[in-house]
C-alpha cells in the first residue's frame, strides 16, 4: 500500500522523521463518526425492538417474522435461514424504507445452499434452533453489558488498526480481519464459531467481554468458569441491511470451510507466483530491470518475477509506458521470460484527467466515472495529479476495463505480464480519510457510503476478467491492496506499507494469519520493510520469515537505499540465498497446499489453534505458524538473539504433543510446551510434524518455472506409531487444464516400514519429474536396504544412514505409477 | 539395465542416461572424462581397480558408475559434474571456438542454453552451437579493443608528457614562488615601516587641523544655513573648475574631471559636460550655483563614497551574487516543508555556497583601506584641509597603498602555492596521465538534466529547464577495484531532502576522445557516470590482461 500511506510521505514529512509511516490522526475514531457515536450508546438490555405477534412463520429452510421498533413503530422484516454445513444467515431489512437499503453484491461465491431448520425449544427467552445436523446449534441470547473494545474495520485502514490494536492479536477469542466483511471467529476448546457480517459501509465492531483482557476472559471461559459469559460483539454499520452469517464450526477447520463455502477460495495460482518476487519503487529503466535479473543469476539466487511500480508509465497514465525509460518493453519482457521469469506491472484505478489520454476520454464521453452528487465526474488527487475514478460497480465499465487488457489493445505487454492493483480503496490524496467522499454516486444510484468497501473488489473483478479474456488458458495473477470478502477468488494481497523495523516484521505473521483464517491465504508483507532502510540483520531475518508466508516479495520505497542481496556483505548475501533456496525447495508443498485450499477451503497457513484447539496456551501464540498441518514455523524476529522460545502445542489438555523434527537436523522434539532453541544467523527454526509426509524439490534453479521436470524428494517424519501420511499435487503449473482433470494428486502413506501411494482421482498428467530421494526420520532401527515394487517388478535400493534419518537412494519412480517401497531390516 | 527399464516403470530418465553417462569420446582426440569436467580436472576422474571412486573432498567412496548418474552422492558435489543433481556443482562448458566457462549446476538441464556449445542441455532442447560465431565476434571485439588501446595509448603518452611537464612546471613554479614570497615578505616589512611613519605625520597634521577647525566651526555653525553652505561649496567648486580664471566655467574645463563621466566609459564627452552646464557652452558663477552644482554634487559625493544611490550599474553585480548564493534546489517533493525544515535544508547547503561567499569577499576587498579617513556621515562635507595636511594625507595614502599592494601580492602567491600543493597532493596516476584532466569540465545531457564532470574537482547537475546547479559531489579519491584508476568517487555533494549527501561514482574507460557516455541514479542521490578518456588507455595493462586470458585458454 503505497498511496494511502505513501501520500503521508509527502504531506507529513515530519512524521517520516519519527520513522513511522502511518498517522492515526488521518482516520476517524468512533467518537468522530456520528453514527458510531450514536449507535454505540444503544443499551443492549431492554431492546426497543420487538417481534410482532403472529408474524412468525416457519418454513423448511427458514424462519421469518416482522419486527417493530417500539419507539417509532418502524417495521422490519426478519429472516433466519439455515444453510448447508452448519451455518445460518440472518437478514433484517426495513419493510417500507424511504430509500432502499444496500445489499452487498458479488461478495458471495453464489447463492448459498439452504438447509433445514427446526426450532428446538423456547425457555427463559432462549431459543435453540438447529439445522438438520445436530451439531449446528444456535442459541439466541441477548447481548449483555461487558467491557468494550472498539474496533473500526474499514478496509484500507486495517493495517493501521491492526498495528494499534494488539489486544486483538491472533488466536484470541475474536479474529480481526482485513476487510470489513470477514468472519469473526470465536474459538473455544470444544467449539469454534464465526460471524460473517456482510456490509460494505463504514463499520465498527464493539468487542465485549467481562474481562479487561481478551485472553484471560477466554482462559476463564475455557476453564469452565461458568460465571463469565462468552465474549460478545456489537456490529455498527452506517448503512445497508443487517446481513450476518453465523458459522457454527464446531472445529476451527470446519468454520474455515463454512466461510469458504460462502465466499469461495483462491484459485490455484501459477507456480511462479508462489516463488520469489523482486520489487522496488522503482526499477528505473529497461537496463535496470535486465541487469538486476542478471545479477540474481550471477549470485545464483533464484528469482521469478520482476515488478514495475508506477514510474514505468507515461506520467501515471496506466496502459502506457514511459517511452524514454522503457522504449522497448517487449524486448525487456522477452529478456525475462527467456530465463523463465515473469514481469508484474502496476495498474491503479485512478485515471489521469488528460484530454490526450484515450482512457480518460473514453470514460468521460461514455460517463464511466464515479459522479458527484450534482452528477458531474468526481475529481480527486492521486499519483497523476487530478484524477477520476471509473465506476466499477457498473458492469459495462468492468467490461470496458477488462477489454483494455487485451493484447491488441495493451500491445506493449505479453500474456506473461501480470498485474498489481494498488490504491483501489480508492485512495484520494485530498479526500476525507484519504479516500472518496461518502456522498459520491455510483451505478444504481447508490451512495459511496453504501458501497465504499466493495470498490476495490469491483475493480478486481474487472482486472481478473481482463486477464482471463486476454489468455483464457492462463491463470491470472493479481496483487491487490483493497479487498472484501470474496476478493480471494481474484487476487493475492500484501499487508500494505510497512516499515523496516523489527516490530513490523513481527506483525507480518500476525496479519497474514488473520487474513488466512478469513479466507485470504495468499498473503505476504514487503520483505525488508517498505519505508526505511533495514540493516543487514533485519533484512536477513525478514527474508527468513518471508519465505514462510504464502506471498513472498521484497519491495522498497523510492527514497530507500537499494537493497538487492548482493549490495550487502557476503554473509548477508549467503544468508538470503540460503533462505530463498529453502523457499524454492518447499514449492511443491506450497503448491499442494494451494490446490487443497481451492478444494477444501482449508487455509495454507494456520494458527496453532487450527489444529490444537484443546491447547488453550496455543491460542495466544502469534509468532508461530503452521503450513497446513505439516510444518511448524517460528522465525527469528528479534534483533541480536542467540536463541528463541518455541511453543510445541499439545493435542489434548494433558500436555501430550506431537513429535516434531527439525527440518535441518532431524533432531526430534518430544515434549509439548516451550522449548528454548539456539539459532545462528542462518537458522530458521522450522519443524516437520511427526506423522506427516511432504514433497520437496531440492535442486537449485534460477526460476521456479525451470523446475517443472526436476525430481521430487519425499520427507517422511514418523509419529509415535511409526506412521505418516501426506499428499502431493502437481500439474502444468500454469493453465486451467487441471480443471479438466489434467493433474496428479496423490496420498503417500507410511506404516510398518512400508511406503505406498494412493492416487486421489486418476493421475492424468504427463511429467518428466520423478522421485529422486526418500528421507525417513524417526525409525527405531536403521534399515540395511529397501525393496521397491512397481507392477510386480521389484528392485533393491540402497539406504544411506545419516544423523537422525535415513535416505533411500534414487528410487527413480515416475510420479503417476503405483508403487510399494519396503524397508529391509 | 535396458531390459529392466522396459519391463518395469522405474524410470531413470532415458535422455539423461544418453547424455550424462557418455563421456567425451576419444574420437575427438581428447582425454576421456565425464561430461562437465574440464580438461584440467580430467585426471581426477579415473576409476580405481575395484571400479570405485572417491569424492574429491575425500569424504566417501562410491562406485565409479555413480558419477553423473543424476544423483548427488558427494557432499562437495564432485560426483555430478554433468548434471543438476548437486547443489553447489560446477559444469564446465568446453565451448570450442570460444571461451570455456564454468556454469553453476543449477543451469544444467533447465531448458535454457547457457553454454555456447549447448553442452549443458539435452538433445531435446536442441541448443544451437554458437561458439564459432561468438568466438569470431569476440576476436573482432578484442582486435578492436586492442586497436583502440593502441591508438589511445599514443594520446595517453601525450597526456603523460604534458602531465609530467605540468608537474615539473608546478615544482619549478613552486620554488619560484617560495623565492618571491621571501622577497615580498621582506618588502612588506619595509612598506609597513614606511606606512607607520607616514601615518604618524598624517595623524599629527589632521589632529592639528581639526583642533583649528573646531574653533572656527563653533563660531559659525549656528549662523550657517543650508543654502549658504551650498553656495559656499558651489563657489569653491566654481573656483576649482575655472582653471583659466575667466569667471566662467566652460565645457572644456569640465571635461577633465572624470567624476563627471556619467556613463563611465572613461571619457567625459562634450555632451556630458554640457549637461552639467544646463546645455550651454559656459556658465557664470550664479548660473553655476543654481543650475550646475545640483547636478554635479551627487556625482562628487558618489566619488567620495558618501552617497549610494540605487544605481542600476551595481545591480548586475548583485544579481550575479544572488544567483550564486541561491541555496541548492530543494527536493521538489517537499512543498510542505515547514520553516524549520526549510532552514535545515538551507543549512545543508552552506557548504555548496562557500564559493559564492568567497566571491563576495573578493568583491569587497578592494574597498578595504580606501575609506580610511572615514568621513563623518552627519557631516556630509569632507573637511577641506590645508595644502600641507593634504600632502601628508596623500603621502600616507600612498604608503598604505604600497603596503596593500605588497600584501595582495603575498596573498596571491600564497594562494597559488596552496593550489600547487593541492594539485601535488592529488593522485594523477603513476605517470601523471590524469593531470591534464584537472581543470577540464565535461558535460552530458539527458532528457531532464545537464550533468557536468570536472575531474579532480566536482560533479554537478542542472535542470535543462533552468534553475540552480546542484553539486553531486566533490573530488574524493580513486576507488577502482582491482584496477584503482578505473573508478573515481566524488562525495559530500548537496544534501538530499530527507536523505544523504549526494555522491557520484565515475566509471572510466579508454577511448580516443574524452566524453561522458551515460549518467544514472540507481540509488536515490547516488549517481553513476560513464566516462571515457584516452588517459585510461593503458595498453600495457590491456596487453597483460589479454595474455592472462590466453594463458587460461
Amino acid at each position: 500500500m503505497r498511496c494511502a500511506l505513501g501520500v503521508l510521505a509527502t504531506l507529513c514529512a515530519l512524521f517520516l522523521i519519527f520513522s513511522d509511516a502511518v498517522d492515526p490522526s488521518n482516520f476517524k475514531t468512533c467518537e468522530q463518526s456520528s453514527f458510531c457515536r450514536r449507535s454505540r450508546k444503544v443499551q443492549t438490555s431492554g431492546s426497543k425492538y420487538a417481534l410482532i405477534p403472529g408474524t412468525l412463520n416457519t418454513y423448511a429452510d427458514s424462519l421469518t417474522a416482522d419486527l417493530v421498533n417500539k419507539e417509532n413503530h418502524h417495521q422490519f422484516a426478519f429472516k433466519l435461514e439455515a444453510l448447508v454445513g452448519s451455518s445460518f444467515r440472518l437478514q433484517i431489512d426495513e419493510k417500507q424504507p424511504l430509500k432502499p437499503r444496500y445489499r452487498v453484491e458479488h461478495a458471495l461465491k453464489g447463492q448459498p445452499q439452504t438447509g433445514r431448520i427446526r426450532v428446538q425449544r423456547e425457555t427463559d427467552g432462549e431459543i435453540v434452533i438447529t439445522s438438520e445436523r445436530k451439531q449446528g446449534r444456535l442459541v439466541v441470547d441477548s447481548i449483555r453489558r461487558y467491557c468494550r473494545r472498539l474496533l473500526k474495520v474499514y478496509d484500507h485502514l486495517f493495517w493501521f488498526l491492526f498495528y494499534y490494536n494488539l489486544c486483538f492479536n491472533y488466536g484470541h477469542s475474536w479474529q480481526e480481519t482485513g476487510s470489513l466483511s470477514s468472519p469473526r471467529i470465536s474459538f473455544r476448546p470444544q467449539r469454534t464459531a464465526g460471524v460473517y457480517w456482510q456490509n460494505a459501509a463504514e463499520t465498527w465492531v464493539d468487542i465485549q467481554t467481562t474481562e479487561t483482557n481478551v485472553v484471560s476472559s477466554l482462559v476463564n471461559f475455557v476453564s469452565g468458569s461458568r460465571k463469565t459469559p462468552p465474549p460478545a460483539a456489537h456490529f455498527i454499520s452506517e448503512s445497508g441491511i443487517v446481513d450476518a452469517f453465523i458459522l457454527l464450526g464446531p472445529k476451527p477447520l470446519d468454520a474455515f470451510r463454512q466461510y469458504a463455502a460462502l465466499t469461495g477460495t483462491h484459485e490455484l495460482p501459477q507456480l511462479f507466483s508462489l516463488a520469489y518476487h523482486q520489487s522496488r519503487w522503482n526499477y528505473n529503466d529497461e537496463r535496470d530491470v535486465t541487469s538486476v535479473s542478471a545479477k540474481f543469476d550471477e549470485f545464483n539466487i533464484p528469482m521469478d518475477t520482476m515488478w514495475l511500480d508506477i514510474e514505468y508509465t507515461d506520467g501515471k497514465r496506466y496502459f502506457t509506458w514511459d517511452k524514454f525509460k522503457f522504449p522497448q518493453p517487449l524486448t525487456m519482457i522477452k529478456n525475462l521470460t527467456e530465463l523463465g521469469r515473469h514481469l508484474v506491472v502496476i495498474i491503479d484505478p485512478h485515471i489521469k484527467r488528460d484530454n490526450g489520454y484515450f482512457f480518460h476520454n473514453d470514460c468521460t464521453e461514455r460517463g464511466y466515472y464515479v459522479k458527484t452528487r450534482d452528477g458531474n465526474d468526481y475529481e480527486g488527487w492521486c499519483w497523476p495529479g487530478s484524477a477520476s475514478y471509473p465506476d466499477f460497480f457498473n458492469p459495462v465499465v468492468r467490461d470496458y476495463y477488462a477489454s483494455q487488457y487485451a493484447l491488441d489493445k495493451f500491445q506493449t505487454v505479453t500474456s506473461d505480464v501480470m498485474l498489481w492493483n494498488d490504491m483501489n480503496e480508492p485512495s484520494v490524496f485530498n479526500g476525507p480519510e484519504i479516500t472518496a467522499p461518502k456522498d459520491l454516486i455510483h451505478y444504481g444510484n447508490w451512495e459511496h457510503r453504501d458501497v465504499h468497501n466493495l470498490y476495490g473488489h469491483m475493480h478486481l473483478m474487472g482486472s481478473f476478467a481482463g486477464l482471463q479474456q486476454r489468455d483464457p488458458n492462463q491463470r491470472p495473477f493479481i496483487l491487490t491492496r483493497s479487498h472484501f470478502a470474496g476478493s480471494q477468488r481474484y487476487a493475492a494481497i500484501w499487508t500494505g506499507d510497512n516499515l523496516a523495523d523489527w516490530s513490523h516484521l513481527q506483525h507480518s505473521i500476525k496479519m497474514c494469519l488473520t487474513e488466512a483464517v478469513a479466507g485470504f491465504s495468499f498473503c505476504g508483507a514487503d520483505v525488508g520493510g517498505f519505508f526505511g532502510n533495514p540493516d543487514a540483520e533485519l533484512l536477513e531475518r525478514w527474508y527468513q520469515t518471508g519465505i514462510f508466508l504464502p506471498f513472498f516479495r521484497a519491495h522498497a520505497h523510492i527514497d530507500t537505499k537499494r537493497r538487492e542481496p548482493w549490495l550487502f556483505p557476503e554473509r548477508t548475501r549467503l544468508v538470503i540465498q540460503n533462505a530463498v533456496l529453502k523457499r524454492y525447495s518447499y514449492l511443491p508443498l506450497w503448491y499442494t497446499a494451494f490446490y487443497e485450499l481451492e478444494q477444501t477451503g482449508e487455509p495454507v497457513i494456520r494458527p496453532l489453534l487450527a489444529h490444537y484447539p484443546l491447547d488453550k496456551e496455543a491460542f495466544g501464540i502469534d509468532n508461530q505458524l503452521l503450513v497446513q498441518d505439516r510444518l511448524l514455523v517460528r522465525p527469528v524476529m528479534q534483533q541480536g538473539v542467540g536463541k528463541v522460545d518455541v511453543y510445541f502445542p499439545s493435542v489434548d489438555d494433558k500436555k501430550n504433543g506431537d513429535l516434531w523434527y527439525d527440518v535441518d537436523t532431524y533432531q526430534r522434539q518430544e515434549k509439548s510446551g516451550y522449548v528454548s532453541v539456539s539459532v545462528d544467523e542462518y537458522k530458521i527454526p522450522v519443524w516437520q510434524r511427526g506423522g506427516s509426509i511432504l514433497p520437496k524439490k531440492e535442486r537449485q534453479r534460477r526460476a521456479s518455472t525451470l523446475m517443472i521436470n526436476d525430481p521430487y524428494t519425499l520427507i517422511i517424519c514418523l509419529d509415535r506409531q511409526g506412521k505418516a501420511t501426506g499428499s502431493l499435487y502437481l500439474d502444468d503449473e500454469k493453465s486451467y487444464a487441471y480443471r479438466k482433470g489434467h493433474f496428479i494428486h496423490v496420498d503417500y502413506e507410511f506404516s510398518n516400514g512400508q511406503l505406498i501411494n494412493r492416487f486421489i482421482g486418476k493421475p492424468n498428467y504427463k511429467t518428466e519429474a520423478w522421485i529422486e530421494r526418500i528421507v525417513i526420520a524417526g525409525l527405531e532401527r536403521v534399515p540395511n536396504g529397501a525393496t521397491i515394487t512397481v507392477n510386480g517388478v521389484t528392485q533393491q535400493l540402497e539406504v544411506l544412514p545419516h544423523e537422525g534419518h535415513v535416505v533411500v537412494r534414487k528410487p527413480g519412480i515416475k510420479m503417476d505409477v503405483d508403487f510399494a517401497l519396503k524397508l529391509n531390516f | 539395465m535396458q531390459g529392466m527399464r522396459s519391463r518395469s516403470l522405474l524410470v531413470l530418465i532415458p535422455f539423461l542416461v544418453a547424455l550424462l553417462l557418455a563421456s567425451e569420446t576419444s574420437a575427438s582426440g581428447e582425454v576421456l572424462r565425464p561430461v562437465g569436467v574440464s580438461l584440467a580436472k580430467a585426471a581426477l576422474y579415473q576409476p580405481r581397480a575395484d571400479k570405485s571412486w572417491t569424492c574429491l573432498d575425500g569424504s566417501r567412496s562410491i562406485p565409479f558408475t555413480q558419477i553423473n548418474d543424476d544423483y548427488c552422492d558427494c557432499p562437495d558435489g564432485s560426483d555430478e559434474p554433468g548434471t543438476s543433481a548437486c547443489a553447489q556443482g560446477k559444469f564446465h562448458c568446453l565451448n570450442k571456438g570460444h571461451q570455456p566457462i564454468d556454469i553453476p549446476s543449477s543451469q544444467v538441464q533447465d531448458g535454457i542454453c547457457d553454454c555456447c556449445d549447448g553442452s549443458d542441455e539435452s538433445q531435446l532442447v536442441a541448443c544451437p552451437n554458437t561458439c564459432q560465431e561468438l568466438g569470431a565476434a569476440a576476436a573482432v571485439q578484442r582486435r578492436n579493443e586492442a586497436e583502440l588501446f593502441k591508438k589511445g595509448a599514443e594520446r595517453r603518452q601525450e597526456l603523460i608528457t604534458r602531465g609530467k611537464q605540468m608537474r615539473a612546471e608546478r615544482e619549478s613554479r613552486r620554488l619560484e614562488l617560495d623565492q618571491r614570497l621571501k622577497e615580498q615578505e621582506l618588502l612588506r616589512t619595509e612598506k609597513e615601516q614606511l606606512k607607520q611613519n607616514a601615518e604618524a605625520f598624517e595623524t599629527e597634521a589632521i589632529d592639528a587641523f581639526k583642533e583649528q577647525h573646531r574653533e572656527l566651526d563653533t563660531d559659525t555653525a549656528k549662523a550657517e544655513e543650508e543654502p549658504k553652505e551650498m553656495r559656499k561649496e558651489a563657489s569653491l567648486s566654481f573656483i576649482e573648475y575655472d582653471t583659466n580664471t575667466d569667471g566662467f566655467v566652460e565645457v572644456t574645463e569640465l571635461m577633465v574631471d572624470m567624476v563627471l563621466d556619467k556613463d563611465r566609459n572613461g571619457v567625459v564627452t562634450k555632451e556630458e559636460a554640457r549637461y552639467f552646464l544646463d546645455e550651454r557652452d559656459r556658465v557664470d558663477i550664479d548660473a553655476f550655483i543654481t543650475l550646475s552644482w545640483p547636478r554635479i554634487k551627487p556625482l562628487k559625493m558618489l566619488a567620495e563614497g558618501l552617497f549610494q544611490p540605487p544605481t542600476p550599474e551595481d545591480s548586475t553585480g548583485d544579481a550575479a551574487q544572488q544567483t550564486e548564493a541561491t541555496p541548492e534546489k530543494i527536493n521538489p517533493t517537499s512543498p510542505h516543508l515547514n520553516d524549520e525544515q526549510a532552514d535545515l535544508a538551507g543549512d545543508d547547503d552552506i557548504e555548496a555556497d562557500e564559493e559564492g561567499d568567497e566571491d563576495q569577499y573578493d568583491d569587497e576587498e578592494p574597498d578595504v583601506g580606501v575609506g580610511e579617513a572615514t568621513p563623518d556621515v552627519e557631516d556630509a562635507k569632507p573637511p577641506v584641509y590645508d595644502p600641507e595636511t593634504q600632502r601628508l594625507i596623500q603621502q600616507a595614502n600612498e604608503a598604505r597603498n604600497a603596503l596593500e599592494e605588497v600584501e595582495r601580492s603575498i596573498r596571491e602567491i600564497e594562494h597559488e602555492v596552496k593550489e600547487i600543493d593541492e594539485q601535488n597532493g592529488k593522485d594523477y596516476g603513476p605517470n601523471e596521465e590524469w593531470a591534464v584532466l584537472d581543470g577540464q569540465c565535461y558535460t552530458f545531457e539527458d532528457r531532464e538534466y545537464v550533468y557536468t564532470l570536472c575531474p579532480f574537482d566536482r560533479t554537478s547537475q542542472k535542470s535543462r529547464s533552468g534553475g540552480a546547479e546542484t553539486t553531486l559531489g566533490r573530488w574524493e579519491q580513486w576507488i577502482g577495484q582491482p584496477k584503482k584508476y578505473s573508478q573515481q568517487k566524488y562525495a559530500n555533494g548537496a544534501a538530499c531532502w530527507n536523505g544523504p549527501s549526494r555522491s557520484a561514482i565515475i566509471n572510466i574507460k579508454c577511448s580516443l576522445e574524452p566524453k561522458i557516455t551515460a549518467v544514472s541514479e540507481p540509488n536515490r542521490c547516488e549517481y553513476y557516470f560513464e566516462f571515457e578518456t584516452p588517459a585510461a588507455c593503458d595498453s600495457e595493462a590491456f596487453q597483460a590482461e589479454t595474455d592472462n586470458l590466453h594463458d587460461e585458454l
